[in-house]
């Protein structure tokens, strides 16, 4: 009983941070509730009896991603910069297309989803995620990580001033 | 003991919200994470996967999508610096140097 | 979930009131030593006028700040604020939770009384979780302040707190490897006993005493001190260059809680390492016997080296002068970074060799 409160209480606070991220016009604001949405999805890790993975959640989408999200924006001082609503019709194209793709989404979820409960529980401690992770999937490990130091350098060079960067012309769009 | 379904539904909808973010706004650090918020959506999928079928391959997934996420935000991130020292804007519809 | 054992929550919420209280009590001692301390650094007397030796100097601080007027800047954004010092103050209560601070014993009726809330076995994991999420009470007070001084401080905590959280998990990473396990308690229990060192000293088998582990806590130590925001590396509020950093703006109770959570930081970090490298609960050249006595002869030195790591804190704040933020930056990516990972690849060797 308690673990479907938590379910639904969590979801709720999931689906109204997500839902602040796309609609709210100051990107900090937009952040901060993507972080609170990042947490309620590591306690639905908890639900699915991934604690691990709850764990690591937290620390790499949470505690890192959305920091550096956070960094720039606050670097760039671009919580001033409000967006001018224009294109209408595009606009309103977006949320119709949207809404109507997840209406589909949740449709067919519905209709064709798994609805029998999985049967016992499930094993997902760090040592058996490692032993499996570092036998079966050793290969695509080595490459993440040469995938990761490729990206340590490619943010270094495109956001390096190593080149001369002319100065602002004309008036300031902040 | 949570249906399975229920997360799914749920995935659905922070899936749906990501795509309706990255449709209709114009900064681009929004779409960015409204992008991120549907690869969570995708890991959720992958979880409630993976314990319906008790299957540990769908948290190892979860894992390599929280990597090149972390990646993908490294450099994405980086390239929106670029793009507001030359421009200094983010603003997606301003970078429309190689637009036909 | 049938039936809840009414006797086990009992217990639960024992230990969740001994814990709390022992953190809330932590911050105004910590303001007295810290106080008395700093003028016996620097060889003045210090604040003695209220009570014994000024030892009701916090009471008459706290009371302070309840009586000042609560300020909001007209600028500020209300709701982040307003909720920016709880935030603050949420890592700094909750990563205790895993913490053992006693060995297990039997109760009269038969029951294990283990002196920790919540036994997870993804424990340290947990911490970090919970840690990483301090850095958002001090962005967020720093950038709903709409000050540009508080920006700053923010700003630097972020890219401080998440360069430094790096080196502190590596250097974790080793402590595990050696207990082969993510739960403090069995961090712990791996260090009870003693080993003898080239057939002459024996030596307590805490992880300090290792000679594979002390680069890692020389890590783990220094980078404690950037994580919790203390001199030589309080950047985030570096009073002499930006005002006061993150809290430039705020008064009364809002910034007591700032000041609360410094200090349980700091608490949590003392109890951290105490528990990752200097054995925890653990007495010295002693075998604790599994009941009463023995509990309490551990909690008595789980205390005592916790209480000592925080008077080192407060050494080092008033010894060591702040560094330059170039300084830090370096230190923390090429020279921790390198040290901590290095020191992953040597436990490991000292594991295969089955020298550990």
């Amino acid at each position: 009983m308690i673990t479907f409160a938590i379910f639904f209480f969590f979801a709720a606070v999931a689906v109204i941070f997500a839902a602040v991220v796309v609609l709210h016009r100051n990107p900090v604001v937009g952040a901060l509730s993507l972080v609170a949405s990042f947490f309620a999805l590591a306690v639905m890790y908890v639900l699915l009896e991934a604690p691990f993975l709850a764990a690591l959640q937290v620390i790499v989408y949470a505690g890192a991603i959305m920091v550096l999200f956070l960094f720039v924006i606050m670097l760039l001082n671009l919580q001033h910069q409000e967006e001018p609503r224009t294109r209408p019709v595009q606009q309103f194209l977006g949320y119709t297309s949207s809404a109507a793709f997840g209406l589909a989404l949740i449709y067919y979820l519905a209709k064709f989803g798994v609805t029998k409960l999985p049967d016992g529980p499930f094993v997902s401690d760090a040592r058996t995620v490692g032993i499996r992770m570092f036998e079966a999937y050793i290969f695509p490990f080595e490459m993440v990580s040469i995938l990761l130091l490729a990206a340590i350098v490619g943010a270094l060079i495109l956001s390096g001033r190593t080149g001369a960067i002319p100065p602002p012309t004309g008036e300031n769009k902040l | 003991m949570i249906p399975t379904h229920w997360f799914l539904i749920l995935s659905a909808i922070l899936f749906t919200l990501g795509v309706c973010g990255v449709l209709t706004r114009k900064n681009g650090i929004t779409i960015f994470m409204c992008i991120e918020l549907m690869v969570n959506a995708v890991n959720l999928t992958f979880v409630a996967y993976a314990r319906q079928y008790h299957q540990i391959h769908g948290l190892l997934f979860v894992f390599f999508v929280m990597a090149i996420a972390a990646a993908e935000a490294a450099v994405g991130l980086a390239i929106f610096i670029s793009l507001f020292h030359h421009r200094h804007t983010i603003d997606v519809d301003e970078a429309n140097l190689m637009r036909w | 979930m049938h039936g809840i054992d009414w006797v086990d929550a009992g217990l639960s919420g024992l230990k969740i009131a001994i814990v709390l209280g022992a953190m809330l009590s932590v911050t105004p001692i910590m303001v007295w030593v810290e106080r008395r301390g700093s003028a016996l650094i620097q060889d003045r007397p210090g604040p003695n006028r209220v009570g014994p030796f000024g030892l009701f100097q916090s009471f008459a601080d706290a009371l302070k700040f309840v009586l000042k007027e609560d300020m909001l800047p007209a600028k500020a954004n209300k709701v982040l604020y307003t909720i920016a010092p709880m935030f603050g103050l949420i890592p700094a209560l909750t990563t205790i939770a895993v913490v053992p601070w006693g060995r297990p014993f039997l109760l009269p009726g038969g029951r294990l009384f283990e002196p920790i809330i919540a036994n997870v076995n993804i424990g340290i994991l947990l911490i970090f979780a919970l840690a990483s999420m301090g850095v958002y009470g001090i962005v967020m007070a720093g950038w709903a302040s709409a000050n540009k001084y508080s920006l700053f401080g923010g700003i630097r905590a972020s890219a401080q707190m998440i360069s430094y959280e790096l080196s502190l998990t590596l250097a974790a990473v080793s402590a595990l490897m050696v207990a082969g396990s993510l739960s403090l308690t069995d961090v712990v229990w791996r260090q009870t006993g003693s080993f003898v060192l080239f057939n002459t000293i024996k030596l307590p088998a805490w992880n300090i005493c290792s000679p594979a582990m002390w680069m890692s806590f020389i890590v783990f130590f220094v980078s404690a001190f950037a994580e919790t925001n203390r001199l030589p590396f309080d950047f985030a509020e570096a009073d002499a260059e930006l005002v006061a950093g993150y809290h430039t703006e705020y008064s009364s109770m809002k910034f007591a809680l700032f000041f609360m959570s410094e200090y349980m930081a700091m608490a949590t970090m003392s109890a951290l390492i105490t528990t990752l490298y200097l054995g925890g609960w653990d007495v010295p050249w002693y075998n604790e016997p599994p009941n009463a006595f023995g509990f309490a002869v551990s909690v008595l030195a789980f205390v005592v080296k916790v209480s000592a790591l925080l008077f080192v804190f407060v050494w080092v704040r008033w010894t060591i002068p702040r560094l330059k933020y170039d300084l830090l930056m370096k230190l923390g990516w090429k020279v921790f970074l390198p040290m901590a990972l290095g020191n992953v690849v040597l436990v490991a060797w000292f594991i295969a060799k089955g020298w550990i």
